[in-house]
């Protein structure tokens, strides 16, 4: 047999060899992971509106995922320079340059954004207000600046959502009284979490996840099936591995949490952190830490920051009516949670979190 | 007349080969490259740390090194120490001084915002990133 083989002639041996090669390469590409249809999470970081946003995309290309991402982070660039409070360039400064002068014409996004907080402003009763920008200003929670309550006395009088009108046909925005400040702090990282999502979808991303800071939004399923995990962060962490209070898995779903921890500082054993009570002026101590689930980055931003301020009680009850889900850490660390959540949070060291207080 | 030598020498050395000869380059072949595969698969590239200035990339290190330096930001030098496979920032031209109250990480990422210097530690897809994909608050 063999010598019948020896005999016929070279080319058949050839390409006999690079036949098998050929099978040799196909089956090898196919168990392994550089595998093109396998697919992957891809990841990007940035700094942008003055802190980290991370962006996954689920993609069995790299380059596809790749391109997605930067539409996503050039989404995210383009409303920086629209809401930006700290940029003299930006919409939102126009807008408050001209307070008490003249309506100020802005993009469709600057509008959608602006007509956004002022629906959670009226669902919150004022809890979540944008217009607490002259207040905030006089706030400085790295410079520990406690100002005086004259100052904030003098300002409250211009903190009212009721005083922005919003007028749809010219998309303009006026503020009525002079010296009101629009201080979108509040909204426009989950909002930005909204416009990368659709950013990704437009380019063909099935699955992925957007984290501006902790404005979380994710939509389908991670390469192994399973929805995207999140953890819920321990509003009174004492080492790294304390860090996370409760984990939930979810999709289709933006996620955002707002807490005393983040920005702050203690004079004479009193924490003053950075989520103001736009009706007193002063930080707002209902809570150490709300997190809401819901559909939308701008919903769970803004209304995070409102419910904070209205507190655990007012705050559940409030969700329950609207359907939303929500847990809340109360001044003691008690966890109150809307009844759907129950079953969906994995909450994790609940007894050293209980004893620790303050 | 050397060129004929040569495809003559050529033909030679193929009609001598046995179905044996071509199933072992074969399978010398697949085992080579499978062990390229295999090390890509089972040792995925050590984690880095990876500096970046405004969005662009301007150190990669390795974790694994014990070394400090200075990367110039917008407003001045951001000091980055990289000890016993973890990163802090240790000077900071910055106000708030945020990125150095972060202390030591070794993950994610430490930020200074206002020098615009991101420090990144790149862990290759680890046990703990696939427990939780994202952290609020």
């Amino acid at each position: 047999m063999i010598k019948k083989l020896k005999v016929q002639s070279s080319k058949l041996k050839i390409l006999c060899f690079i036949f098998l090669l050929f099978t040799v390469h196909c089956s090898l590409f196919t168990v392994s992971a550089c595998s093109p249809q396998k697919e992957k999470i891809y990841r990007k970081s940035k700094a942008l509106m003055d802190t980290l946003i991370t962006i996954s995309a689920v993609s069995g290309s790299g380059d596809k995922a790749e391109k997605a991402i930067d539409r996503a982070f050039s989404e995210i660039e383009k409303l920086d320079s629209l809401l930006n409070f700290f940029s003299d360039n930006s919409e939102l400064s126009e807008i408050n340059r001209n307070a008490g002068l003249k309506a100020v014409a802005v993009s469709p996004e600057t509008f959608e954004v602006i007509e956004k907080a002022i629906y959670a402003s009226g669902k919150t009763s004022g809890a979540f207000d944008i217009t607490i920008g002259s207040v905030t200003t006089l706030w400085d929670f790295h410079k520990r600046v406690k100002p005086e309550d004259k100052q904030i006395k003098e300002r409250l009088p211009l903190v009212n959502y009721k005083n922005v009108i919003l007028n749809k046909k010219s998309s303009s925005v006026y503020l009525k009284k002079r010296g009101m400040l629009i201080d979108l702090g509040g909204i426009a990282k989950g909002y930005a979490a909204d416009k990368a999502v659709e950013a990704l979808k437009r380019e063909g991303i099935k699955s992925g996840l957007v984290a501006v800071s902790g404005e979380i939004k994710a939509f389908g399923l991670k390469p192994d099936s399973k929805p995207w995990k999140i953890g819920i962060r321990n509003p009174r962490a004492k080492n790294k591995e304390d860090e996370i209070m409760a984990t939930i898995e979810m999709t289709g779903m933006a996620i955002s949490t707002s807490g005393d921890y983040e920005r702050y500082f203690i004079i004479e054993g009193k924490r003053y952190h950075h989520i103001l009570n736009p009706k007193t002026g002063y930080p707002s101590d209902g809570c150490r830490s709300v997190s809401i689930i819901a559909k939308d980055g701008s919903v769970t931003d803004s209304f995070s920051t409102g419910i904070f301020v209205l507190g655990a009680e007012k705050g559940i009850k409030l969700l329950e009516e609207m359907g939303i889900d929500g847990i809340i850490i109360g001044k003691n660390g008690k966890i109150h949670t809307t009844p759907n959540l129950r079953e969906k949070l994995e909450i994790i060291r609940d007894s050293q979190r209980q004893k620790s207080t303050d | 007349m050397k060129s004929s030598e040569i495809r003559r020498d050529k033909k030679v050395l193929t009609e001598r080969m046995t179905l044996a000869d071509i199933l072992l380059l074969a399978a010398l072949v697949t085992i080579s490259i499978s062990g390229f595969v295999f090390i890509k698969e089972a040792f995925p590239q050590g984690t880095d740390v990876r500096i970046e200035v405004n969005g662009k990339l301007a150190y990669r290190l390795p974790l694994n090194t014990n070394t400090t330096i200075t990367v110039k930001g917008i407003i001045g030098n951001t000091m980055v120490e990289i000890k016993n496979k973890k990163v802090r920032i240790t000077e900071s031209p910055c106000l708030n001084k945020i990125c150095i109250h972060t202390g030591w990480i070794d993950r994610g990422a430490v930020v200074c915002i206002p020098n615009r210097v991101t420090v990144f530690v790149d862990r290759s897809e680890g046990k703990e990133n696939k427990a939780i994909d994202a952290i609020t608050g």
